[in-house]
């Protein structure tokens, strides 16, 4: 174990002293990394609740306190675990070995109780709309809904049909669309994406 | 191939002026029968020749009239058979034959609401493919699309 590093003391060493522009040279921080690294996990959190408080006192609750929850939002984004038609197929690719979209924090989840995102991935029929409202209900603030391919955005091929909602906005309210046919998987990643960045710019 | 038999015993039953059988490529045979006797005739068929198995119930929609189409399955003989009852496309009622055979309880749900037919003392006449509610018949040759556009969708209290 390595004692903390107070930065006072500073022992001469028999070594030529390093020229202007050989070593990158760095000004000691005010806290050492080292100190927080010895910090006990029942010493963290209320060193970082101070430390949040004394930022909120100092810049106003609501600039502090919204980033963090949008951070922590947008980088544990839990999508219901379900599937309407053949974009299922794609959105489970995305979850798989190669696209691993639990990379970015994204696991499905089998409850909307535990959800805050909803990918409706294919077509949408009038007798499971009101299904599809229930879970959308149940799922807890804030959430949101990527209306995954051409059927969930407008119908797609079946808009005329007599069985088929013409676009999941009928419904609920969507924030991002994906277009394709099915939707390649990079392109649910490029639609979670832009979702976290309208995360990140949320404000109330 | 037509089942000589079938004729002859459907014949003895009821004459050939409410019910006759002439030959349909790759069955048995096709029996046009009238919509009374259709409880008569599925028990015959089940009971008598040996066709145990319904495979399918269907509605036809030919604007003056409907048909009902019963295809029937026999492991002994190894045979399709069909059977087909015109209603008049005003009074499209027939009687549910799920009292003799259970499978017709679906299709016949699925000839409700797609085609319009209604089927009398059936057990559970409700919606199958369609929501809860839904007022159109979309199989029949009257309906226009975009009509659904205008379904009100509710909420299912459960």
């Amino acid at each position: 174990m390595s004692t903390p590093v107070t930065g006072a003391a500073k022992v001469p060493s028999a070594e030529p002293a390093p020229t202007e522009g050989d070593l990158p040279m760095v000004d000691q921080p005010a806290v050492s990394f080292v100190e927080i690294e010895t910090l006990r996990a029942r010493e963290f959190i209320p060193a970082a609740k101070e430390a949040l408080s004394s930022m909120a006192l100092e810049k106003g609750q609501a600039e502090v306190i919204r980033p963090v929850f949008n951070w922590a939002g947008r980088n544990s984004l839990f999508p219901l675990h379900w599937g309407l038609a053949c974009c299922a197929i794609e959105f489970a690719a995305a979850f798989g070995a190669r696209w691993d979209a639990e990379r970015f924090g994204v696991v499905p989840r089998s409850s909307p109780r535990q959800c805050d995102l909803m990918i409706v991935n294919g077509t949408v029929t009038w007798k499971v709309a009101h299904k599809l409202i229930t879970l959308y209900e149940q799922m807890p603030d804030p959430k949101w809904v990527i209306a995954m391919g051409n059927c969930a955005t407008g119908g797609g091929p079946f808009r005329t049909a007599y069985s088929v909602v013409p676009g999941v906005d009928k419904l609920v309210p969507v924030d991002v669309y994906i277009a394709g046919c099915p939707p390649r998987p990079e392109a649910l990643l490029d639609g979670i994406l832009r979702l976290e960045q309208l995360i990140r710019d949320r404000r109330e | 191939m037509v089942g000589e038999d079938i004729g002859e015993r459907l014949a003895g039953h009821w004459g050939t002026d409410r019910l006759h059988i002439e030959p349909f490529p790759g069955t048995a045979g096709k029996v046009r029968f009238d919509p009374a006797l259709v409880l008569d005739v599925l028990r015959v068929m089940r009971d008598e020749l040996q066709f145990a198995h319904l495979a399918m119930v269907a509605g036809i929609d030919w604007e003056k009239h409907r048909e009902v189409l019963y295809a029937l399955w026999s492991d002994e003989r190894k045979q399709y058979i069909l059977l087909s009852a015109d209603i008049p496309a005003e009074a499209a009622h027939i009687e549910s034959a799920s009292s003799i055979y259970p499978s017709a309880n679906w299709h016949e749900r699925e000839a409700w609401e797609l085609v319009g037919i209604t089927f009398d003392h059936h057990p559970d006449l409700r919606h199958l493919l369609t929501p809860d509610g839904y007022k159109f018949h979309p199989l029949l040759r009257s309906f226009k699309l975009h009509e659904p556009e205008t379904l009100e969708v509710k909420r299912r209290d459960v």
